[in-house]
């Protein structure tokens, strides 16, 4: 019966297919992108305000051209938004979906060589939903049971397109980091370490402490080859020490999932002590008690809006978390955390208008641009701006309101989403594919 | 039987102590969003001993003379809104089980657990949520049970439990989405394991309570008959040889009641459809077996979630009952499109249905009115998304001649915000609660004042 629907849905989104192509008159992406102009919109830049009756030229997936008047060539496919808002595509700088339950490698509380393209369910239709919620971007992070977990993977939401195409060209490397309650419940309730604070970070620094001796084998070996040493023999290759070295070289951005303030000090000072840098606290509900420290180390934070007391560490939360640390200097994103949230996000954005008096550009840069600068991609995506990727969202409504809703969702040029088709409203996606 | 309902009658008539608003207030000068009768530009509120006693444009208000006048001119000025399932005063700290009183998990048939009885009036969730306007809430037993316990309705505000249970045991629970199985770990699985023994222990526990309500009814027939009996002056004639006959003296004796059994005594009024069952399913198939245990025994009810029983609205219609709809957050089965849910408020209000929102969580509850502003970007109308958390709440739960919109006679639950109540931009002001001035702080508030300098 099920079958039958999904096969019968399959039918409907293949002639969807067909119809946007027709509309649109573009080409499937596998192909040159072409030349889109869409024009009559109210531009959300995220960097330089607002356009009025604005204009964006999209050449081949970036914006090569953005303000009032705007030229493109007659060959350019026009879209007219209407007068309606045009945003920058939605960046989800913390999420777990699409791994189909496999979020915690929770055996062992170091496990940073698990990477999480390996669990990636590309066809997870959740995918879909945080697309016709705008979102084009998101950080797919291991979970909270490890104080170190894995390597995220970085997605652009092209729902429809294969696994590989889904990537995101180019994004650095980031690895989860946790803190706090989750390892020490994981951990405790098997009564195993780390069951205390205490246990938890004991249990990170003796895994830096290792890598830093991983790394000396390997750089004493490689001094002996160098200096002619024939009989020289290799430590052996530890993906997991790989993984840790390359913290220690800085060469993954760190983001952790920590809560309370004093935690969050805490990480700030191993990181000094080993020598790695931080990109940024994820939840971090009680920056605002913090937010000096924060500001002077150049760490993010990846927060919700008002979401609270769901365990002891989040019971000091204040929806007011995410202004108050913004105005200390701290870059501050609004993050989903949940296949639900990140289909609004834009709402979730907008109460920190209500919650402290964040500018309109202030809310919007916290789910396009400083989540991009998070995941360490706010050269490519994250704003309107000549050369970014054209990644961007048509709205009905006022996208920061209860009511604005995605009515065109492009990546690289391409849309992925439409409303007013029937069925998904996918024009890249075809059941079974 | 008849001290039973004496006993259920007390609880459902405990409302609260007048409110002790020392002198009127009035509001001047705001937007009014009656609820009932449009919206009236530069309108003004009158509140007195607890009760909106004048409402209208200003030029039409005669203002007390010792009122307390506030000026809102610029400002929204609404009724209190009403969430229609929160588990408000049972949980503080979600993952810290000693905080929380949210549902007896020892068994599925639990209808005489009370909210009352562990609702907490101290909660540090309570001020978060009224300080965002929501004024009055169905407080309900988490749904891991098919018959979890009886709701209470409350008010947000008030010295003690007691003054903020405004109607004990107002509903019953009936909750048929599948997850009530005791099915795991399978190798501890026990009764009832699946839908059909759920449907089953249901509907024995329903017969096995319209046996016992018979049981009473039976002696109360006989204690009658015993009363009329001892009263009646041609028995008393007989009495000359009462001594000599040990038998007939037997007979003259009161007939013993039978045993009292709290949890099927609890379902009574529910089987004489004297108060609503609130019925839950989330799918087609749930909902028609709900809906038809509902029918077989003759009960009173309201529907609860529904989310994924689109395929079933015009069904849902024809049964012309309310619906506590959503939340519409719940998410798409992967077969839907990404707005099955979310548009299911609007179709339902299509086809003539009546709807409320609810949270069907605590620490959220105070964002009840962006589901409703949300609901109405997928296509329901602005005035019955503003209804579907005040007045439609309130007639569903009885209380529409006290809640839900700014007229006169009604409990002056009012609020002021500096916009749209639905957007999520808006920020609410004043709350009003029984004409008493809320102050505008929290546990959240407190910590923001502390961190910010203040």
């Amino acid at each position: 019966m099920a079958n039958r629907f999904v096969r019968r849905l399959g039918v409907v989104a293949g002639l969807i297919f067909l119809v946007a192509w027709a509309a649109y008159g573009q080409t499937p992406p596998a192909a040159t992108h072409n030349e889109v102009l869409i024009k009559n919109a109210v531009v959300m830049t995220a960097t330089h305000g607002n356009i009025t009756n604005g204009s964006v030229y999209i050449k081949d997936g970036k914006i090569v051209a953005v303000g009032k008047d705007v030229s493109a060539p007659a060959s350019a496919t026009v879209v007219d938004a209407g007068g309606k808002y045009l945003t920058p595509g939605i960046v989800d700088s913390h999420s777990h979906i699409a791994l189909d339950h496999d979020v915690n490698e929770a055996t062992s509380p170091v496990t940073p060589q698990m990477m999480m393209i390996d669990a990636f369910d590309y066809q997870d239709k959740a995918v879909y939903r945080a697309l016709a919620g705008g979102v084009t971007t998101s950080l797919l992070l291991h979970g909270s049971a490890n104080m170190i977990g894995g390597q995220a993977v970085v997605i652009k939401h092209k729902y429809g397109l294969n696994r590989d195409a889904m990537l995101f060209p180019g994004a650095p490397r980031s690895i989860k980091f946790a803190s706090g309650e989750n390892p020490k419940r994981v951990y405790g309730s098997k009564d195993q370490l780390p069951s205390t604070r205490m246990g938890n970070f004991a249990v990170q620094r003796e895994a830096l402490v290792q890598a830093q001796d991983y790394m000396r084998e390997w750089d004493e070996y490689n001094a002996k080859v160098k200096a002619g040493d024939k009989d020289a023999t290799p430590p052996k290759h530890d993906l997991k020490m790989e993984a840790l070295a390359d913290v220690l070289r800085g060469n993954l951005l760190v983001q952790i999932h920590c809560y309370r303030a004093d935690e969050l000090l805490t990480e700030m000072a191993m990181a000094k002590e080993f020598g790695y840098k931080l990109r940024a606290f994820h939840h971090a509900l009680e920056a605002y008690k913090v937010a000096d420290q924060l500001a002077a180390n150049n760490v993010g934070i990846a927060t919700f809006a008002d979401w609270w007391g769901y365990k002891q560490e989040a019971w000091d939360a204040i929806p007011w978390n995410a202004v108050m640390a913004m105005r200390k200097g701290v870059r501050v994103a609004i993050k989903s955390d949940s296949g639900d949230f990140a289909r609004r996000l834009n709402q979730e954005a907008a109460k920190t208008i209500r919650y402290g008096g964040a500018t309109e550009e202030e809310a919007l840069k916290m789910i396009t641009l400083n989540a991009a600068w998070i995941i360490g991609v706010d050269d490519k995506v994250g704003s309107i701006d000549v050369g970014k990727d054209a990644d961007l969202v048509i709205w009905q409504g006022y996208p920061l309101s209860s009511y604005g809703l995605p009515d065109k969702v492009f990546i690289d040029g391409d849309v992925y989403f439409d409303r007013s088709l029937p069925g998904f409203g996918m024009p890249h996606y075809k059941e079974g594919m | 039987m008849r001290r039973f309902w004496l006993a259920v009658g007390i609880g459902t008539l405990f409302c609260t102590v007048a409110a002790a608003q020392q002198k009127p207030v009035v509001l001047r000068g705001g937007k009014l969003l009656t609820v009932s009768h449009g919206v009236v530009e530069n309108g003004v509120v009158v509140m007195e001993n607890g009760k909106i006693t004048a409402v209208g444009a200003a030029a039409t208000v005669r203002v007390p003379k010792d009122a307390r006048v506030i000026d809102v001119s610029g400002m929204t000025v609404y009724p209190g809104l009403i969430d229609s399932e929160t588990q408000l005063g049972l949980t503080e700290i979600q993952a810290e089980d000693m905080t929380n009183d949210l549902v007896e998990t020892s068994d599925e048939i639990m209808p005489h657990m009370h909210v009352y009885d562990a609702f907490h009036a101290e909660s540090e969730l309570i001020p978060v949520t009224r300080l965002n306007g929501i004024t009055n809430a169905i407080v309900a037993p988490d749904n891991t049970d098919t018959l979890p316990g009886q709701d209470s309705f409350v008010q947000l505000y008030g010295k003690s439990a007691p003054e903020m249970l405004l109607v004990r045991d107002i509903a019953l629970p009936l909750n048929f989405t599948g997850d009530q199985r005791r099915n795991e770990p399978p190798d501890k699985r026990k009764f009832p394991s699946t839908r059909m023994g759920l449907a089953a222990q249901l509907r024995q526990t329903f017969i096995d309570a319209q046996d016992y309500g018979q049981h009473w009814d039976d002696y109360e027939k006989k204690k009658a008959e015993y009363e009329k009996t001892k009263n009646d002056p041609s028995a008393k004639k007989d009495d000359k040889d009462a001594k000599a006959d040990d038998k007939d003296k037997d007979k003259k004796q009161p007939p013993s009641p039978p045993k009292r059994d709290l949890k099927l005594e609890a379902l009574l009024p529910y089987l004489q459809g004297k108060k609503p069952v609130v019925l839950a399913a989330q799918e087609a198939n749930d909902l028609q077996t709900a809906v038809g245990l509902a029918q077989e025994f003759h009960m009173k009810f309201v529907l609860n979630h529904i989310s994924h029983a689109q395929s079933l609205l015009d069904y849902v219609a024809s049964l012309k009952v309310p619906v506590i709809v959503g939340p519409i957050y719940e998410e798409p089965k992967p077969e839907e499109r990404y707005d099955a849910v979310y548009s299911l408020p609007a179709e339902l209000n299509k086809r003539g249905v009546k709807i409320a929102f609810a949270s069907f969580g605590a620490h959220d509850s105070r964002n009840l009115p962006y589901q409703a502003g949300y609901a109405t970007a997928f296509g329901l109308p602005y005035d019955e998304a503003l209804k579907a958390i005040t007045l439609n709440a309130a007639e569903i739960w009885g209380m529409g001649d006290q809640l839900g919109s700014l007229d006169v006679g009604k409990t002056a639950n009012v609020v002021v915000s500096n916009g749209d109540p639905l957007d999520v931009k808006t920020d609410v002001k004043q709350v009003f609660i029984q004409g008493q001035e809320v102050p505008m702080t929290s546990r959240q508030t407190r910590l923001r004042d502390q961190y910010s300098g203040k």
